[in-house]
């Protein structure tokens, strides 16, 4: 199968106060279409570095990314925003929706920045992934007039609206209480289901196991990385 | 004693932040020194009491004619004020030049002649020998003269002998009878007191006469009162004695003014309200961007604030500790600004009291005063109020859970970009409303520079006489003296033109032509001149001079003024054509043999000069008690001067003029007062277009900050820069929009008010063009204030944006 995702060599270096640190060394990966892959390892391995340089909202230092057969590492700052418009959908822990917006235009914001879009077509795509996630009844209320629950729902809609090719997830459900954490990640089961591919970064090897494949992390670098046959039980069950 | 560690705390903080702190401080002082040098400048000459015991009781008292100020009813004044029992005291006054000579040399020095109960009004006493008692008074009275302390400290060096000294005025013997006080110059600049003559003690019910009066109102009865009793009684008399001695008709009321107000043609609390309300603006300004600056430390400090409610600390509690930072800073900048407002003061008093010297009323001091003191108050804890409270307010006021679990993004609810949107477009509004302002004062400005009243002033001195009834009673002595004058001045090789003139009054023009008669002015301003003036004013465009042959026996002849001609007789040879004039009740007929230029007379500086039309008849038909000479010296104004007075002198020893000056000493004043205020308003408008510019771009940049995270969300689902740029922009331009629609909107009324100032003498397309610019000017740097901070934040790769606290 044709690998979705294909990392060479691929190493981010920080300096700060004269100090080099070496978040991501020398990394290789693949990813099919399809896959549900959870990243995991201790804090500050590398995790989250890894998923920025895998949604493009940061360049490596060393190393090739190809996308689709596309060489993303030579792109420039519009043509990765496009790519990231297109192409990905994000779901982070503090879910990171828009104050001053309502659900609703939360949502919409990728479709914005995309040209030729009616504002029927985008309102019926918002409307369509809002019922997905099940808050079709809230489109007009704010971030703040929502639980933390909802709140990453609608960031998961969000994620969805621009049919991406994969959706970068960075630790989801920290932030939510056992119940709402339950039921994003049966909600991104059940995108994982409908044959979406997902990366999931996750410090909690319990969240690990809804994935088919797990990657762990130490030290900027991938000391494991293996298949599982078995899509996990719900997450309360291992909670 | 938590608070005393607050206020270490917020110290240290400061100090930690060297550059933080300076730059808040000279905004601070900046701000407030503005607010409260203008406050204290203008509180010192519109309303600060006389300088005098029970000063807040002294009026000067003004009648109004028809609504017209400065009517000539000193008669009708007097007697309603001895009816009506509103004033404990009251006097007449009037003002004059006298020349004091001491050895070989001689000087002009402004003088007053008064009445004896003038000092007692005053509540002042001299520092040597007596006042003017009612012996004085007396025609056969021996002279007397009483000193100021500045007369008698310059011009005597401080003679302790001075009192029963004979000294000599307008070449008279006379004998110093008393020196007042230093700073003693009531009514207004005396600096020499000398008895009122007898011939203006009483009076007569004919008199067209104005003089000065100061009152002192009972305590038992308000201003208002006062004035309508006064406005009653002096109507009534004046219906009798118009009729009877052929006064204009009319409806006469009374006004109290302070002496301050009344300096300043009563129209000087209108300029204290207009600058001070422009000061106040320019303090806000300071106070929103100080403000701005508290309040992203606070938000830095967000955290820290959180974790401190977390704990326990009450909201008061938290809000007084993110005050005292500004607090300390505000109180500092204050204490600074008063000093540094002290010195200002102390400098502007000494400048302004060198340059004018015998022209600044008594009670024009500056110094640091009560007033000023309190004013001082007033503006720090209206600044501690805007650019500290607020912001600790806000900041206090944070979910603290969210900050806690999200840091500084977590807590940026939907108000938190509104505050600052809402100050940059009030920054935008203000700036805007101020930047126009200032542009058409500067017109004004320099219209008020360049103004061209008709007149050449080069070279040029006037002198008022006011010829008395017992010394001149007849006209024929009237002319005689001005004659005579005129010829004396002409023999000084100093001296190469003379004439003199006088206002005569109104005429009416009597005249048929193919225009709708009604559609005519009716009034027509006319003179009275002996000699050729047009060296000074009303050049000859056709025609001839008048001259000595047009005298008592001749056909009555006139000058017209091109105005009239293009009014009444535009096609048409005027020379040689008659009219008939009504003046003084009578209709006459004359000959016009002249046509001389136009003068701007109208209602004020600003009227076109074609606004008027004016008439000069020939002096030696119509003469006058109150002529006016001209004359034009070589180059030695002294000489010319000394030689003024050594020929008035050959004629009459005891006559003083009113006023003996440079003809351009009003032009002047009005000119120099145009440039103060031009450099006031100039450096103020810097100051205020700095305080906005960096207000404008540190809010923006701010919001920019506080709306990082935001901009990693938009990059992270696709944005481009471009996409967020434009974003950013779309967003300024509706503040920019409000803003200066709001500042169109106040400025509109403004310019009425400017309109109905200048009567309608800025062309409509200057204001468009005003508008236009700085419009423009405002978009330009809003746009940039925005862009700048906002390409620097798309800079960050998204991963970084949305970490960024």
């Amino acid at each position: 199968m044709t690998a979705l995702i294909q990392l060479k060599n691929i190493s981010k270096h920080f300096v700060t106060d004269e100090v080099e640190t070496h978040a991501v060394n020398q990394i290789n990966l693949s990813i099919t279409q399809g896959e549900y892959l959870a990243l995991s390892g201790p804090s500050g391995c590398g995790k989250s570095t890894l998923l920025s340089l895998l949604g493009l909202l940061d360049s490596p230092s060393e190393g090739t990314y190809h996308l689709t057969g596309l060489d993303a590492s030579s792109l420039n700052r519009n043509e990765r925003a496009k790519i990231r418009n297109e192409k990905v959908g994000f779901v982070f822990q503090s879910f990171n929706l828009i104050s001053d917006l309502t659900v609703a235009e939360n949502v919409m914001l990728p479709l914005t920045y995309q040209k030729g879009l009616s504002k029927q077509t985008m309102m019926d795509k918002v409307n369509d992934v809002l019922q997905q996630v099940e808050m079709s009844h809230r489109t007009r209320h704010f971030p703040s007039q929502l639980s933390g629950g909802q709140q990453q729902r609608v960031a998961v809609a969000r994620a969805l609206v621009n049919d991406p090719a994969f959706i970068l997830a960075d630790e989801p459900t920290g932030n939510l209480d056992s119940k709402n954490a339950e039921a994003v990640m049966q909600l991104l089961n059940s995108l994982h289901q409908k044959g979406s591919t997902i990366v999931m970064v996750t410090h909690d090897p319990r969240s690990a196991e809804c994935a088919s494949r797990q990657v762990e992390m130490l030290d900027g670098q991938i000391i494991r990385d293996s298949l599982i046959t078995q899509t996990a039980a719900p997450i309360s069950a291992a909670i | 004693m938590s608070w005393l560690l607050d206020i270490k705390y917020a110290f240290r903080l400061l100090i930690k932040a060297p550059k933080f702190t300076a730059l808040t401080l000279v905004v601070l002082i900046g701000g407030l020194s503005l607010s409260l040098f203008t406050f204290s400048f203008l509180y010192a000459i519109v309303y600060k009491p006389l300088p005098l015991p029970e000063g807040d009781t002294v009026y000067r008292v003004f009648g109004n004619h028809n609504g017209h100020r400065h009517a000539n009813v000193a008669y009708e004044i007097l007697q309603a004020m001895q009816q009506e029992d509103v004033f404990s005291e009251y006097g007449i006054w009037q003002d004059t030049s006298v020349r004091l000579s001491i050895n070989d040399a001689g000087k002009t020095i402004p003088a007053s002649f008064v009445q004896p109960n003038m000092f007692s009004f005053s509540r002042t006493e001299p520092i040597m020998g007596r006042t003017i008692n009612q012996e004085d008074l007396r025609t056969d009275a021996e002279k007397v003269v009483v000193l100021s302390h500045t007369v008698w400290q310059n011009d005597f060096n401080q003679d302790p002998n001075i009192v029963g000294k004979n000294i000599r005025i307008n070449e008279t013997v006379t004998t110093v009878i008393g020196v007042m006080p230093k700073n003693y110059n009531f009514p207004i600049v005396s600096k020499l007191w000398l008895p009122l003559p007898q011939q203006l003690q009483n009076i007569q019910p004919s008199s067209k006469q104005q003089y000065p009066i100061y009152a002192r109102l009972n305590h038992n009865i308000s201003l208002k009162q006062a004035e309508q009793q006064l406005s009653d009684a002096a109507n009534s008399i004046y219906q009798l004695t118009y009729k009877q001695y052929d006064k204009e008709e009319g409806e006469l009321s009374i006004e109290l003014a302070s002496f301050p107000i009344a300096q300043t043609d009563r129209d000087g609390s209108i300029v204290f309200t207009f600058f001070n309300l422009i000061a106040l603006s320019i303090l806000i300004l300071a106070c929103i961007n100080v403000g701005n600056l508290l309040l992203a430390r606070a938000i830095e400090r967000q955290k820290e604030i959180a974790i401190r409610a977390a704990l326990g600390a009450p909201q008061k509690r938290l809000t007084l500790q993110l005050m005292w930072e500004g607090i300390i800073i505000t109180l500092l900048g204050g204490v600074l600004s008063v000093l540094l407002v002290g010195a200002l003061l102390s400098t502007t008093d000494s400048i302004i009291k060198s340059a004018l010297p015998n022209n600044i009323p008594f009670w024009w001091n500056w110094e640091l005063d009560a007033p000023t003191l309190l004013m001082a108050i007033v503006f720090t804890l209206l600044t501690i109020f805007l650019a500290s409270f607020i912001p600790a307010w806000r900041s206090a006021n944070q979910d603290i859970n969210a900050t806690l679990r999200d840091g500084t993004r977590g807590a940026q609810s939907k108000k938190a970009g509104k505050l600052s949107r809402m100050l940059v477009t009030f920054q935008i509004f203000l700036i805007s409303t101020l930047l126009l302002m200032g542009s058409v004062s500067a017109f004004i400005a320099y219209f008020l520079l360049n103004v061209d009243f008709g007149v050449n002033y080069d070279r040029t001195y006037l002198a008022s006489f006011n010829l008395q009834k017992q010394e001149y009673p007849t006209e024929q002595q009237q002319r005689n003296f001005i004659q005579g004058l005129l010829t004396e001045l002409e023999q000084s090789p100093q001296i190469t033109n003379t004439f003199s003139y006088f206002f005569i009054g109104q005429s009416t023009l009597k005249i048929q032509t193919e225009k709708d008669i009604n559609t005519l002015p009716k009034k027509i301003k006319t003179f009275s001149i002996i000699g050729k003036g047009d060296f000074y004013r009303a050049e000859l465009l056709q025609g001839r001079h008048l001259s000595i042959s047009d005298n008592e026996n001749a056909q009555r002849v006139v000058l017209v003024s091109q105005s009239m001609v293009e009014r009444y007789w535009p096609d048409e040879m005027v020379l040689g054509k008659t009219i008939d004039v009504m003046l003084n009740q009578q209709e006459q007929t004359f000959t016009i043999v002249g046509v001389v230029a136009n003068l701007a007379d109208g209602s004020s500086f600003y009227s076109d000069k074609i606004s008027e039309d004016e008439m000069h008849l020939s002096g030696l038909q119509f003469s006058s008690s109150y002529p006016r000479i001209i004359y034009k010296y070589h180059d030695n104004e002294q000489e010319a001067e000394e030689y003024f007075y050594q020929s008035l002198f050959k004629f009459n020893r005891n006559l003083e003029p009113n006023r003996l000056e440079p003809a351009s000493y009003s032009s002047d004043m009005m000119k120099n007062i145009a440039v103060i205020v031009a450099w006031i308003t100039f450096g103020s408008a810097g100051f205020a277009l700095l305080l906005a510019l960096t207000g404008i771009y540190g809010l923006t940049a701010n919001s920019v900050v506080q709306r990082t995270h935001e901009i990693g969300v938009r990059r992270a689902v696709g944005a481009t820069d471009r996409n967020i740029i434009q974003l950013f922009l779309k967003h300024g331009s509706k503040q920019l929009m409000i803003g200066m629609g709001a500042g169109m909107m106040v400025f509109s009324v403004i310019a009425i008010a400017f309109q109905s100032f200048t009567e309608n003498m800025i062309p409509p397309l200057l204001y468009v063009a005003l508008i236009t610019v700085v419009v423009t000017l405002l978009s330009v740097i809003v746009m940039l204030a925005i862009y700048l901070p906002t390409r620097k934040a798309v800079k960050l790769e998204p991963s970084a944006a949305l970490r960024y606290e």
